[in-house]
Order: structure tokens, then C-alpha cells, then sequence
């Protein structure tokens, strides 16, 4: 449809120009260099939004249907689907609230949904994150 | 700084002189990195040819925490942990009048050593420090847990821990989040928080990156804007954030040392006995509050009061501080 770049090769473009022209000419500006490698960081986050954004999607979708145990159909693009998990997941918040999943079998339900989900954002958000816990997890199971 | 250096130095060069009657000329004015939430300057001066090195701290217009003292009310904190021996810098000078520099600020004395918490955890030539560290930090928690509360400080209204939760509520309701696991965390957190005795004063943010580290342990504990009156236990679990040990996770306490040693040591200095499981408990609710917070930060960027990237970002990072509650919840038998 587009001209290339595509999305990705422009992202990457970007984060070349930050990595390769503005660092080694903010270096000596403490507070411009700092920033800088945060906005680097965001468009890398992006980059890896675009890349799994839309497999996180399906699945978010259906972890929430084996937890709430009543499947329901995938509507048929991403806006949509991602206008229908807010509210699933606003009307769930709210049965937190109420209650609902205060016992065990429903507890453990949740909890193993939302470290899910919390892991799928820190893949897209810091995936060194999750590598570093893993690690560190490894190497105190074998002390 | 808005005011132009000229007139900011001659401005404060006329508040010092009203203050101490005497000759006063300051030589320069460096901005001080880190300290992300307030304005610092380290200011060289001469006082009638006596030579000093202080540090400015001054309120911006966007800086405002609803849950920060004032400048003023900070200051007399700082005289109140000084005056009973607390390893502070000592505060000089309070001006009150956002007129004279654009906002409240104060004077302290300047002390060498090292905040940025990368480098506590990182530099060889701290090694030495971080072995100290936390019996120092013990001591110092036990001796600030002792000080008599101003009347101004906030006091809880319910429990410590129900307060922290009642807030985190208050956060994600004003920012219309719906996001479920900082709900079971919260629910959790409700059903297991530990009740709390005798609650007493409270630094509020004591951790690496809080404190001013030389070779000799810890100089001074810096930042006393989140003081109040809470659970002493609160500041035993805090310091072990995950997101203050600064890249080296494997150390509980702060990434320079093991958590064990440092419970003993408090126990040891301030008499008190210690829970472990509240402790866990104060690490999980740290983080929870933490992640919410992250939302709120990207929030001054979203709502445009605010643009910046760095507080963009904390609303990505708030993930870190997710996976971080519902690890301790499972530790602790979720």
C-alpha cells in the first residue's frame, strides 16, 4: 500500500539517527543526554508493540474467557477488539471490587490471568526485565 | 530557572545579607543532576571572606506533590532530625516567599558524597561504604523513628497500610484506570494488611538514591519532603523496592546487601521487635504504590500540563513495579 520504509524501517531509522547523531553530540548536557536515551528507550518500545501488539491481543482475549469461563467471539478488527477489552476488563476490575474473586479457586484464577498480562506489557515494555528475574530466579534454585 | 542568573544571583545575595547582617557574595550557582522533583542548585559563596558550599532547594510551579511538605514545613523537619543527631545536612537558611526567587526555598549545607543511586550500588570505590551501609542505615531509621513529630505532619487517619491502599485507590480512580491486577493487589492488600501499634515519625523515602553516600558509609539522609507519621515497619520494607537496588536485584536491601542483617541491626538499635511478614508485606504495598504513582507520572505528560518524555515513559514502566507486587504476593502465599 505504502511506500518503504514500512512502520518498522522508519521506527528503526529514527532510533538510528538518536543512537548515532544526537547521543555523541548531547553527551556533555546531563539532563538532554538522559532524555534522549529515553526516547530512544519509547520508540524501541513501540517497535516491539508492533511487533507482538497484535498476538497480545488474541491472547489477552482469550485468557479472559477461560477466566471468566463464558467464551465470547472475537470481534472482527483490532479497534474493535481493543474498544471491547477495555470494557471486559473494566467490568472485571469492578467484580474484583464487589468481591468476586475473593476466594481461592477464583483468587488463583486471577492471579495467574493478570501475571499473564503483566508479562505480556513488560515482553512489549522491558523485556530485559523479565530476562534479568529470570536469571535471578535460576541461580537461586541452584544455590 | 526563569530568572535570569544575573538577577538570581544578586537576589539571593540580598536575601542572605538581610539574614546575616553581613557582607555576602556568591561565586556560582551549579545546577545540582538528579533530584527529578525539585530544583537544587550547589551555591559557592563567601560569607565576610568565609568560604561555603551549600545547596538550594527551591519549589517550581510543576513540581507540586498533594502528598509533599512544603518548603518550609520540610525545613523544620530537617532542624528537628538535626538538632537530635541525625546524619542531615544542616539547614540554614528558609525563605518563604515565593517573590524573592520564583518560589519557597532553602539553604543547607553541601556534603560530599554520592546520591545517584547506580553509583551507591556500583562504584568500586564505595565497596567499603556498602559494607556499612546497612547497620548505618539501621541506626539512622531507629534514631528517626524516635523524633517527635511536628504538628503539621500528616497522621493516618486509618491504619498506615489502609491509608497507602485508600490512596492508591484514589490515583487510579482519578485517572479512570481499569487495570486488574493493581485491583487484586489491592483487594489482597486490604485482607492482609498488618495492623499498626504505635505509629511514629517517618522519613517517608528512605532508600538508595535518597542518601548522600561518601567512603566512610552514609554522609546524610537527604529528601525529607514525604515525611509523616506511619508504620515504622513501612521504612524497613521500602529501602528493598526492587526499583531501588538500582540493577543489582539478587540484593534485597537496596542492591548492596542482604535484608537479615539489616532487620537485626534495627531491632538491635531501636528496641523494637520486628515482623518479617509485615515487612513483606510493606515491600509489596512499596510497589503497588509505586506502580500507581508511574501511572499518575505519565499522566502530567498525557494530560498536556506537562510534556515530557521521561514521564511518558513511567507509564510503560509501571509494568516492573506489576510483576514485582504479584512476585512478593506469591512469596507470600497468595
Amino acid at each position: 500500500m505504502y511506500d518503504r520504509p514500512t512502520i518498522d524501517e522508519l521506527l528503526s531509522a529514527a532510533v538510528q539517527h538518536f543512537e548515532t547523531q544526537v547521543i555523541p553530540a548531547v553527551k556533555d548536557n546531563g539532563k538532554l543526554y538522559f532524555q534522549t536515551l529515553v526516547a530512544i528507550n519509547v520508540l524501541k518500545v513501540a517497535e516491539r508493540e508492533l511487533k507482538l501488539g497484535w498476538s497480545h491481543l488474541l491472547a489477552e482475549w482469550n485468557d479472559l474467557n477461560a477466566l471468566e469461563g463464558q467464551p465470547r467471539d472475537l470481534p472482527s478488527d483490532p479497534d474493535a477488539i481493543k474498544t471491547a477489552l477495555a470494557e471486559r476488563q473494566q467490568q472485571l476490575c469492578a467484580r474484583i471490587r464487589a468481591g468476586d474473586y475473593d476466594e481461592p479457586p477464583h483468587e488463583t484464577a486471577l492471579f495467574e490471568y493478570v501475571l499473564g498480562s503483566v508479562t505480556r506489557s513488560l515482553e512489549v515494555a522491558n523485556p530485559r526485565f523479565l530476562q534479568t528475574l529470570a536469571e535471578e530466579d535460576k541461580s537461586k534454585s541452584s544455590e | 530557572m526563569n530568572i535570569p542568573f544575573e538577577e538570581f544571583r544578586q537576589r539571593l545575595e540580598g536575601f542572605l545579607i538581610r539574614q546575616t547582617g553581613k557582607d555576602v557574595k556568591i561565586e556560582s550557582a551549579v545546577p545540582l543532576a538528579g533530584g527529578a522533583s525539585r530544583d537544587m542548585w550547589v551555591i559557592e559563596l563567601s560569607i565576610e571572606r568565609s568560604h561555603q558550599k551549600l545547596v538550594l532547594r527551591r519549589d517550581t510551579p510543576t513540581t507540586m506533590h498533594e502528598q509533599a511538605l512544603t518548603r518550609a514545613q520540610e525545613f523544620a523537619v530537617m532542624q528537628v532530625a538535626f538538632e537530635r543527631g541525625v546524619r542531615v545536612a544542616r539547614p540554614r537558611w528558609l525563605c518563604d516567599d515565593p517573590s524573592v526567587l520564583g518560589g519557597a526555598f532553602f539553604l543547607m549545607d553541601h556534603v560530599e558524597g554520592v546520591a545517584i543511586g547506580r553509583k551507591v550500588v556500583q562504584m568500586p570505590e564505595l565497596a567499603a561504604a556498602r559494607d556499612l551501609l546497612p547497620e548505618q542505615m539501621a541506626q539512622q531509621l531507629a534514631l528517626i523513628h524516635s523524633l517527635e513529630p511536628p504538628d503539621f505532619l500528616p497522621r493516618p487517619s486509618r491504619t498506615p497500610a489502609q491509608d497507602a491502599i485508600h490512596y492508591c485507590y484514589t490515583v487510579l480512580n482519578n485517572l479512570g484506570v481499569s487495570n486488574p491486577a493493581f485491583e487484586l493487589a489491592l483487594r489482597w492488600a486490604d485482607q492482609h494488611a498488618p495492623p499498626c501499634d504505635q505509629p511514629t515519625f517517618v522519613h517517608g523515602d528512605f532508600r538508595i538514591g535518597n542518601l548522600i553516600v561518601n567512603p566512610q558509609g552514609l554522609a546524610a539522609v537527604a529528601d525529607w519532603e514525604f515525611a509523616h507519621v506511619g508504620d515504622p515497619l513501612e521504612e524497613l520494607g521500602y529501602p528493598c523496592m526492587r526499583d531501588w537496588r538500582f540493577g543489582v536485584g539478587h540484593l534485597r536491601l537496596g542492591g548492596i546487601a542482604e535484608r537479615e542483617p539489616f532487620l537485626q541491626a534495627y531491632e538491635r538499635h531501636s528496641g523494637r521487635k520486628v515482623d518479617r511478614t509485615a515487612v513483606d508485606f510493606w515491600e509489596f504495598l512499596g510497589n503497588v504504590r509505586w506502580g500507581v504513582i508511574c501511572l499518575a507520572q505519565a499522566n502530567r505528560h498525557l494530560s498536556g500540563r506537562e510534556p515530557s518524555v521521561e514521564l511518558a515513559s513511567l507509564g510503560r514502566r509501571s509494568a516492573e513495579m506489576q510483576l514485582e507486587m504479584l512476585r512478593l504476593m506469591r512469596q507470600m502465599g497468595i
